[in-house]
């Protein structure tokens, strides 16, 4: 089963994400992608919080920064969670030359549904940041482009679909589990 | 009148031509440098519409069609903008969407492609 959380930064989708996890898991290994690459303390110290908030959940951390659907063999009945989709795309459009794959949002989208499609179960987090009235500039608005193309593919390709506000789940497609 | 609003790039416009079966020519694109058409049967970005009215100080009109389908971004979700003129337009963008969603016949917010009926 595929499924997507977005929202607001801070509204729980974490949280709900890791549990939701677990539940689809049952007895099956729990792989955790760990999409952030740390640039500074402060990524360093949200790293420790996500830690040890699903300490204890049983998950065995997999670090891939572009979540190559190469990750997917030998786990093929296994349940995955991808937090988030929003620093994975930041890892794969944004290169360390300064230049910007025009391409990636369909290509990170592509990667994404393979990946989903050879695992039992996985689940996507990605953040809700196209409601607010500021102008971004063109490569902010490109990424943002990119990120609703890839968010509403795996909607879309969903089963279970939320978004969390304040904490709470707002089921758009789909019955909570 | 049939609003339906969300984020951005949340699949509005193809809802609208889905659902209410509009076709690309039926659709005017509002600038935040011209006035609306009013005679539209479907009138998409209304945020630039009043950004417009805004910017000229004028009132913004309601004067749609009875049967049109309306689509306007929320822009209300981030930190309150630095620029006086945007936190203006969003302000009365803000009130203008809430009198409008009164008067529509049906409401819909989109996320991720999925619709949420509110109305």
């Amino acid at each position: 089963m595929i499924v997507f959380i977005s929202g607001g930064s801070k509204s729980g989708k974490s949280s709900l994400a890791e549990d939701l996890a677990v539940k689809l898991a049952g007895d099956a290994t729990r792989w955790y992608i760990a999409t952030m690459v740390p640039h500074d303390e402060e990524d360093r110290q949200r790293i420790r919080k996500h830690i040890a908030s699903r300490s204890g959940k049983g998950f065995i951390t997999l670090e891939s920064a572009d979540a190559d659907p190469s990750i997917a063999i030998g786990r093929e009945k296994d349940t995955f969670l991808l937090d988030s989709v929003t620093a994975l795309l930041s890892n794969r459009m944004f290169r360390n030359d300064y230049s910007v794959d025009p391409e990636c949002g369909k290509k990170t989208t592509e990667a994404l549904l393979q990946l989903a499609g050879r695992v039992n179960n996985i689940v996507f987090v990605s953040d809700y940041i196209y409601a607010d009235a500021e102008n971004y500039g063109e490569l902010t608005e490109e990424y943002r482009r990119n990120l609703a193309l890839i968010d509403q593919a795996l909607a879309n390709a969903a089963g279970l679909v939320i978004e969390m506000t304040g904490s709470f789940p707002i089921v758009h497609k789909g019955e909570l589990l | 009148m049939d609003l339906i609003t969300g984020g951005a790039y949340q699949g509005k416009r193809t809802y609208a031509m889905k659902h209410f079966s509009v076709s690309e020519e039926d659709i005017f694109c509002c600038s935040e440098d011209a006035p609306c058409d009013f005679t539209a049967g479907c009138i998409d970005h209304l945020e630039n519409y009043v950004l417009y009215c805004v910017k000229n100080h004028l009132e913004p009109a309601m004067d749609f069609r009875s049967d049109a389908v309306l689509i306007g971004r929320d822009i209300s979700c981030g930190v309150v903008p630095t620029d006086p003129l945007i936190r203006r337009y969003r302000e009365v963008y803000g009130r203008y969407l809430q009198t409008l969603a009164a008067r529509c016949d049906s409401v819909t917010r989109m996320f991720c492609g999925l619709p949420q009926k509110l109305k």
